[in-house]
């Protein structure tokens, strides 16, 4: 190989102040980008002529501008571990990692015959088991992990592969040789992320990027598509493939809605789906729609109660049995995750020989399996040298080196009772790349994760990967949690590429759906529970600005503070004893107020609220616009994220903020949103939640007042934003009837009871029916009930308010309850009809041991 | 012997079922001692899919899925059976020292034999612990024939714990037998389990029926019977041989044999996942008839 010098008289600036003159090249082991200490290697010389180009601290404002164009996306990786579920951060270092062309060919053909080996080996343990009866595998590394799963022995229909999807984790050693660190042949996870990581450092640095000499990936997740609609049995024109995802408490999610996005996929989790007359179907609100190919990233045995795992609730009852029959197709197929097992790295040489034919191209980390004697003492004799793994789905390791001698022993004592469950692996030091820290270059360990999908008769693997900084003991799902940071590999190509996204593609005929019938009923379910979330923040946010507001005024001139009682009412707060000294009854009332914004343990509390938002959002995600998604983003930094020390006046503030960032969320929603029958539920769940709270809110300051009359009037006006419209109205003082026009009958203002009902029964009657019987269902018949009953009112009975009449107020209340009374019924009746589903399938038997 | 075995399940909802899928494990299997006529399946309501396979150990898999909503399942398998007392071991047959079996288990390229390697593996409702091999380790002596160690093993069972049909259920754990000292069947068979895989020994779950005898001078009670379970050890390259540690012998002509596995997981005889239902109540019951 050929090295270059980095010449300090090339560069303008001094030395010692230069990116690449400062970068500590590690004394021993492999650098990525320098061969010795100032030299780099050649395919490194362009991005560092770019990088000394730019400087550390124009690429540390960069590397600032790409975590925030991922908060604002919400590129976010969430731990399980975390008790409030707040989702971490992806973190990216944007120096890509280079690897030239030839280099990558090596490794992709190493790669590509992994993939080959490994759907051999799966067809032959599902199926003849010639390599367990051969003597080639042992039988204890195979069938004492729980990745085998004897249900799927032969349930793969001819001709169907076992490995569609294959994540290989890889690293360089000292000798710059690759290495296969583990494999991943569930579901493996890092595409998405990987494909994001790309835009987002093109966004962030078209410098490096825009022209440079490196293999896109676009084309590689077309093959993705193609690939996985070529699965389908049915309908090869246009087949339904779905992502099947564990849900928003996935520590991907993230991924999992931006790969359906891109690929055009329906997200949908296990309760989505259902299996009928041995076909899998999607239940949407306009019925039962086949579905096709399943690409899932449920893990294994959690993908069908009837035959796996029977306390899962991710998995859909039956599937097994749908794959069986061949009018399903799943990426990968189950029972997959038996290839993950790290102590068949030892057996690999010998299997590709005797499987395919060929000489094992790509090693992997030295292992030895201690079930075989001879490599337990070699493991137990070299401890301090290697790294100790269960061979278990998330299993433990350990340091050899390490290890006290009390641990030490223990671990011995372990491997002796069931040697066949753990491997010794050596610990060679990882390559070391630059990464961007503080505007200066510095070398850490990096392990890369390589992409493989299967094509035609072979596999094809993506040019480049996820590189990310890691020790290489922690798994890549463990380093996302605990917060790694990830890099763009980069595959050289000799001349420049074109970009091209596929979002900017059609594929073949389209047809042209816009009623969006096809909508699954929980997406359904949890948007209707959007909008009542989101409405319901907005009132409590609302009632309390108004309330910190008087807590305000009433601490400065100490007079009116009587509306401040009605309002601890609406907001469900007892009211402190009069007794207490004004002081004390601040302090009191202001800690009760700030409870309501804090504590998240109180059900109606901002907190609270906001999480059942986030709650619902997430799992509509791909619903959202990329607008909304930041709003609701920015939304949960101010919510979650309070100053510290927050005191009324910052409180009210806060708020302020608050109201108009869900405004703008629900506004956007309404701009961009089509106006199809999932925004339909969005709507019917906001305006059924105001009218409810508008309904109470008459309630409180005409009924149940304890201290009735104007002050209190105002608030309401000022609390519904209507103080304005009011006065321009009528341009008088407040009247009571008047009131009552502007908020109850008024069918024109969106903060009027008639205006919501008119909506509602407008959006009602739009919704999708799955019959088409000719008379009103249940959700009609009730929004009808309520809108008649308003507007068959007796104005006249009401005019006499003013006058203390207790038949004008009885009159008023047996009208509020008309109204009320076929709304609280409403949700219910929409429940039923639409989101049905919600039932969930148990076992006849419980099967735990 | 030539039996008609009927087995009946059912299950009543206290609401509606909108959708069931189902397994049962209850056509018996065929095997050199024992032929099965076809089976005479009546499920009700009429399953809208049914479908019968071969499983991972070669038992016979019936799949089933109801697609209207009802309250009541009821699942009748009638089949005529004929065991013949050809089974390959019995109370006088030899064997080789246990500790050679084990060896022998272990160093054999036998594709029999390796395969047999799954059996001497933790399995769901059977997993390692010490307590079951020092309970076994009284009847394995050293150089001991294999057969009369798991006999010996057998009878320990059968005299020193008590059948108890209310003490245990699925649940409970299989050293909790061990110390109290009573269970069922099940039990008894994953504890023989237990103790043989202890010992590194390749032992497996047998789930079947046994034709009952009624007390001299009584007619036969239609129904009465129930399902049952045993064990068997493999013996390498002669087979496996089969222990009733509830009735202290090695299953013949009375014993039917349903399907085996690692352990009851594998074999469970009906299993479902229903949409709806509510609670519900089971009733089973099961006919082994002596035909002439």
């Amino acid at each position: 190989m050929i090295e270059a010098s980095v010449a300090y008289q090339d560069y303008s600036s001094p030395p010692g102040d230069t990116l690449l003159a400062d970068y500590p090249v590690p004394d021993s082991g492999y650098d990525e980008m320098c061969s010795a200490p100032g030299v780099l290697r050649p395919h490194w010389r362009d991005l560092a002529k770019t990088l000394e180009e730019i400087g550390g601290e124009e690429l540390e404002r960069r590397h600032n501008e790409v975590q925030r164009l991922l908060q604002a996306d919400g590129v976010t990786y969430n731990t399980y571990d975390d008790p409030h579920g707040s989702p971490r951060l992806w973190l990216v270092d944007n120096i890509p990692l280079l690897m030239t062309g030839d280099e990558w060919s090596t490794l992709a053909a190493g790669l590509e015959q992994r993939s080959r080996l490994l759907n051999a080996l799966l067809a032959d343990l599902y199926g003849p088991r010639l390599t367990i009866r051969q003597g080639w595998l042992p039988p204890e590394l195979v069938f004492a992990h729980p990745g085998f799963l004897p249900p799927c022995h032969g349930s793969l229909p001819e001709g169907r592969r076992w490995l569609i999807f294959h994540g290989v984790d890889l690293a360089r050693g000292p000798d710059g040789a690759f290495r296969v660190h583990g494999d991943r042949t569930q579901s493996p996870s890092g595409a998405g992320y990987t494909l994001e990581n790309r835009i987002l450092l093109a966004r962030a640095l078209p410098m490096i990027y825009r022209d440079a000499p490196l293999r896109r990936l676009a084309s590689f997740l077309e093959t993705e598509r193609a690939t996985l609609a070529g699965l389908a049995r049915h309908n090869p024109e246009s087949p339904h493939v779905v992502l099947l995802t564990p849900g928003p408490n996935s520590p991907v999610y993230f991924e999992h809605a931006y790969l359906a996005n891109y690929l055009s996929l329906s997200l949908v989790e296990g309760e989505d789906l259902v299996v009928r007359d041995g076909r899998v179907w999607l239940k949407t609100l306009g019925g039962l729609r086949p579905v096709d190919v399943i690409l899932r990233r449920v893990a294994d045995d959690f993908c069908d109660p009837l035959e796996l795992r029977g306390d899962s609730l991710l998995g859909v009852p039956g599937l097994l049995q749908a794959v069986r029959g061949g009018h399903v197709a799943l990426a990968n197929a189950l029972g997959s995750g038996i290839v993950e097992n790290p102590g068949l790295v030892v057996f690999l040489p010998l299997l590709c020989r005797q499987l395919l034919g060929e000489a094992l191209k790509l090693p992997s980390l030295p292992t030895w399996w201690c079930g075989d004697s001879s490599q337990q003492s070699h493991v137990l004799n070299h401890l301090d040298r290697l790294v100790v793994r269960s061979i278990l789905p998330n299993g433990p390791c350990w340091e050899g080196a390490r290890l006290d001698r009390a641990t030490r022993a223990q671990l011995i004592e372990r491997i002796q009772a069931a040697p066949h469950l753990f491997v010794g692996q050596e610990s060679l030091p990882l390559s070391t790349a630059p990464v961007l820290e503080e505007g200066r270059l510095v070398p850490r360990p990096v392990m890369l994760r390589g992409f493989v999908v299967a094509e035609d008769d072979g596999y094809r693997v993506m040019p480049g990967g996820l590189a990310r900084v890691s020790s290489g003991l922690d798994t890549l799902q463990a380093a996302l949690q605990k917060g790694g940071i990830s890099k763009d590999w980069w595959v050289l190509a000799p001349t420049p590429q074109r970009h091209v996204s596929l979002l900017r593609q059609a594929y073949g005929p389209i047809v042209v759906t816009r009623d969006g019938s096809d909508l699954p009923s929980r997406v359904a379910d949890n948007l209707f529970w959007l909008g009542r979330y989101g409405e319901r923040l907005d009132s409590t946010a609302r009632l309390l600005r108004e309330a910190f507001g008087r807590l305000l005024e009433w601490e400065q001139d100490n007079t009116d503070e009587r509306c401040l009682d009605d309002l601890l009412d609406a907001l469900e707060i007892p009211v402190p004893p009069v007794a207490e000294s004004p002081r004390a009854r601040f302090f009191t009332l202001r800690q009760q107020l700030l409870n309501l914004i804090l504590d998240s343990e109180h059900p109606g509390s901002m907190q609270a609220l906001f999480a059942g938002m986030l709650r619902t959002g997430r799992a509509v995600r791909n619903h959202l616009g990329d607008d909304s998604w930041r709003l609701l983003n920015r939304l949960q930094h101010s919510i979650q994220e309070p100053p510290s020390g927050l005191g009324a006046r910052q409180a009210r503030e806060l708020l302020e903020e608050e109201l108009m960032l869900m405004a703008a969320f629900c506004g956007l929603n309404n701009e961009t949103m089509p106006h199809h029958q999932g925004w339909l539920f969005f709507d019917i769940g906001r305006y059924l939640e105001r009218v409810l709270r508008t309904l109470e809110l008459f309630n409180l300051a005409f009924i149940t007042a304890r201290n009735p009359g104007l002050p209190l009037w105002e608030v309401v006006l000022t609390i519904t934003d209507n103080l304005t419209a009011y006065r321009r109205r009528y341009r008088s003082a407040l009247h009571p009837t008047a009131i009552i026009d502007l908020l109850l009958f008024d069918t024109d203002n969106p903060r009027a009871v008639g205006y919501q009902l008119r909506r509602l029964q407008r959006n009602i009657g739009r919704l999708h029916r799955p019959d088409s019987s000719p008379y009103r269902n249940a959700e009609e018949r009730l929004i009808l009930e309520a809108f008649t009953t308003l507007q068959l009112a007796d104005i006249e009975a009401l005019s006499t308010l003013t006058h203390d009449s207790t038949s004008s107020s009885a009159e008023l209340t047996r009208l509020l309850e008309a109204i009320h009374k076929p709304l609280r019924g409403l949700s219910d009746a929409l429940t039923h009809s639409h989101f049905s589903h919600a039932e969930v399938p148990r076992q006849l038997i419980i099967m735990q041991p | 012997m030539k039996y008609t075995i009927t087995h009946r399940t059912l299950y009543h909802y206290s609401s509606g079922v909108a959708l069931c899928h189902n397994e049962a494990r209850l056509l018996p299997r065929q095997t050199l001692w024992q032929r099965c006529q076809p089976s005479r399946v009546a499920i009700k309501p009429r399953p809208a899919l049914s479908a019968e396979r071969e499983d991972f150990f070669g038992n016979r898999v019936l799949y089933f899925a109801i697609q209207d909503i009802h309250q009541r399942l009821e699942v009748k398998i009638v089949t005529d059976v004929e065991v013949l007392d050809t089974r390959p071991f019995n109370e006088t047959s030899s064997s080789p020292p246990w500790q050679q079996v084990r060896r022998t288990l272990r160093e054999d390229p036998d594709p029999e034999i390796i395969e047999a390697r799954l059996f001497e593996l933790d399995s769901r409702f059977v997993t390692l612990d010490p307590s079951f091999r020092e309970y076994a380790q009284p009847s394995f002596s050293p150089g001991r024939p294999l057969l009369e160690a798991v006999a010996d093993l057998n009878r320990r069972i059968f005299r020193e714990f008590t059948y108890d049909p209310h003490f245990t259920t699925v649940a409970t754990p299989l050293n909790e037998v061990l110390s109290q000292r009573r269970g069922v069947c099940q039990d008894f068979a994953h504890l023989a389990i237990a103790c043989l895989r202890g010992l590194g020994l390749a032992a497996r779950y047998v789930s079947g029926y046994l034709e009952t005898l009624p007390p001299p001078g009584r007619p036969r009670l239609i129904g009465a019977d129930a399902s049952h379970a045993w064990l068997a050890v493999y013996v390498p390259g002669a087979g496996w041989a089969e222990f009733d540690p509830t009735n202290d012998c090695m299953p013949q002509e009375r014993h039917v044999t349903l399907a085996w596995g690692r352990d009851y997981g594998d074999v469970a005889p009906l299993t479902g996942v229903m949409t709806g239902g509510g609670s519900h109540s089971l009733d089973v019951s099961v006919d082994v008839a002596p035909q002439p």
